[in-house]
């Protein structure tokens, strides 16, 4: 029910309504503002009224407080825009303006009042053109509420944004540096391509079990002096940047050791002094397994002869030009790494036309192919799924085995690398396959 | 898979752990905890009873060699028993056979 003064009191009411009634008037009375104009200039919210080209006709005490004006400096003097900033002037001129002509009224506009002294305040300002009786327009009714509390709102949710914003960049940029880093250093890790070996082909393979993890397994191939070449090929253990970290000191360990020695049991053996004098004590222990050896083609025959040892990896296969395969044992040879001193143990073999040499990692024969990892793929397996691929050239039988790699799918949970060195077969058919 | 399962026990050559299941990456730091926690004295020897184990990956072969280098800093040791052919062939490869004693069965490698 309605508690007003000027309500007709409806003549169905009972007489106890409309005792109830009058008594709470009185109340209400009692507790609301007894003077309209004492509302007006004391009201909670800035009142003005202006003429149609701006100039303040009225404006009530708040907002002479709030703006620290005198009311005889204001009405008659001062046009609305006067009490704005250069930046609330302009957009009132640019789009309040306009609006309120076209719309009679606008609501919940933000602009900034300028205070004597100096200081601003936010505002959420709306207008109501007052028209007269044959609807011509005679001023404008506007009301001021102060949105300091509200613009201090908006400016820390913008200021978070920003932040939220900025750690959201700087996130993307440090991660992008961060791949570009990791691709940097893979490539130091892996080369791109192997230099030309006169005489010889070679071809490699590696398959990264994790791409956003830095690989363990490593090969190269490089010229030692006029003749010959070293090659190496190998798996640190572990994952991440600190295999990563092995890896590098491996590789530039073996280079520098093979241009001041070549042959492959003393190249390892300085490989595996450095790693031991570098890791041992750590209390983690990090070790390598690798093979390392020389090429040297014989111009004369077109035959390469490869001498190599090997510590703590899975042996050599040799693939004979006549369909042929085997093994190029290396037995004994120790982890590079674990102990001061380490036995390892060297090989030799002639490669002629047609012939393969192939070095793995233990991805390859670590590989599960059935349930459970007694299925592992195997050596022998291995063996015998090459002799099929046997007199092939090198780019070959690493296409065949990536096939063979790829048929694992999830049972090859480790790094994968392969290094097949061949020189081409003398048969011309043979040969027109490359 | 099956999980890793470690069971320590005394003998009169020393403490033995016996290993069963799979050993790899993923719970590896069950066997460097069951290692730390072991008490070896200088000439005893850790046996480790690998009878049961299905697999070991590099992970393993890692905890193996800190095994051993942890025993030579107090004077003790460590050997392996009962071996199987699958983790042999493994331990053959990358040439630990040569630096642990490898004993055929748990009896042998008990023996005072």
């Amino acid at each position: 029910m309605m508690c007003r003064a000027d309500q007709q009191p409806d003549p169905q009411d009972a007489d106890a309504d409309a005792d109830a009634d009058r008594t709470a008037d009185a109340a209400f009375a009692a507790l609301l503002e007894d003077s309209a104009e004492d509302l007006y200039e004391n009201a909670p919210c800035g009142y003005l009224s202006t003429l149609m080209d701006g100039t303040i006709a009225k404006i009530n005490g708040t907002l002479l407080d709030w703006l620290g004006l005198e009311r005889e400096a204001v009405v008659g003097r001062k046009r609305f825009t006067d009490l704005l900033t250069v930046g609330g002037k302009l957009y009132h001129e640019t789009h309040f303006a306009p609006l309120l002509r076209m719309q009679s009224e606008i609501s919940g506009i933000a602009l900034e009042m300028k205070q004597t002294g100096g200081g601003r305040i936010p505002v959420l300002v709306s207008s109501a053109v007052k028209h007269g009786t044959t609807g011509q327009p005679l001023l404008i009714r506007t009301t001021v509420f102060d949105a300091r509390d509200r613009r201090a709102y908006e400016e820390e949710l913008l200021r978070r944004r920003e932040a939220a914003e900025e750690a959201r960049r700087q996130a993307e940029a440090d991660r992008a540096r961060l791949q570009e880093a990791l691709a940097v250093l893979q490539q130091s890790l892996l080369p791109d391509t192997l230099p030309p070996v006169p005489g010889a082909q070679t071809a490699t393979h590696y398959h990264t079990a994790s791409p956003d993890r830095l690989g363990g397994d490593f090969y190269d191939v490089f010229a030692l002096d006029g003749q010959r070449f070293g090659f190496f090929l190998g798996d640190v253990c572990g994952k991440g940047p600190q295999a990563a970290a092995l890896t590098s000191l491996t590789r530039y360990t073996l280079r520098a050791a093979a241009l001041h020695d070549p042959d492959p049991v003393s190249a390892l053996t300085t490989l595996n002094t450095v790693l031991h004098e570098r890791y041992a004590g750590s209390g983690d222990p990090r070790y390598c397994t690798a093979v390392y050896g020389t090429l040297e083609p014989d111009p004369a025959t077109g035959q390469l002869a490869v001498h190599l040892a090997a510590g703590g990896h899975p042996p050599a296969i040799v693939l004979r030009a006549d369909g042929t395969a085997d093994f190029l044992p290396t037995p004994g040879g120790l982890l590079v790494g674990i102990l001061p001193s380490a036995p390892f143990t060297d090989a030799t073999t002639v490669l002629g036309p047609g012939d393969t040499l192939l070095l793995y990692t233990d991805g390859l024969t670590e590989a599960r192919t059935g349930q459970d990892r007694a299925g592992l793929y195997g050596d022998e397996a291995l063996l015998a799924f090459v002799t099929a691929h046997a007199g092939k050239p090198p780019h070959a039988v690493v296409q065949a085995l990536t096939g063979l790699l790829d048929s694992f799918g999830d049972g090859l949970d480790d790094d994968t690398a392969l290094l097949a060195i061949g020189v081409p077969a003398s048969d011309p058919q043979t040969r027109d396959e490359r | 898979m099956s999980p890793l399962k470690i069971t320590p026990r005394d003998a009169a050559t020393g403490p033995v752990l016996e290993l069963s299941g799979e050993l790899d990456y993923a719970n590896v730091a069950e066997l460097h905890q069951a290692l730390d926690g072991l008490a070896l004295r200088p000439g005893r020897c850790l046996v480790l009873d690998m009878s049961g184990l299905e697999f070991c990956d590099s992970s393993g072969i890692t905890a193996l060699i800190a095994a051993r280098s942890n025993a030579q800093t107090v004077r003790a040791d460590v050997a392996l028993a009962a071996v199987p052919p699958n983790i042999l062939r493994v331990l053959r490869i990358v040439g630990l056979d040569q630096i642990f004693t490898v004993h055929p069965d748990i009896e042998s490698a008990t023996r005072p």
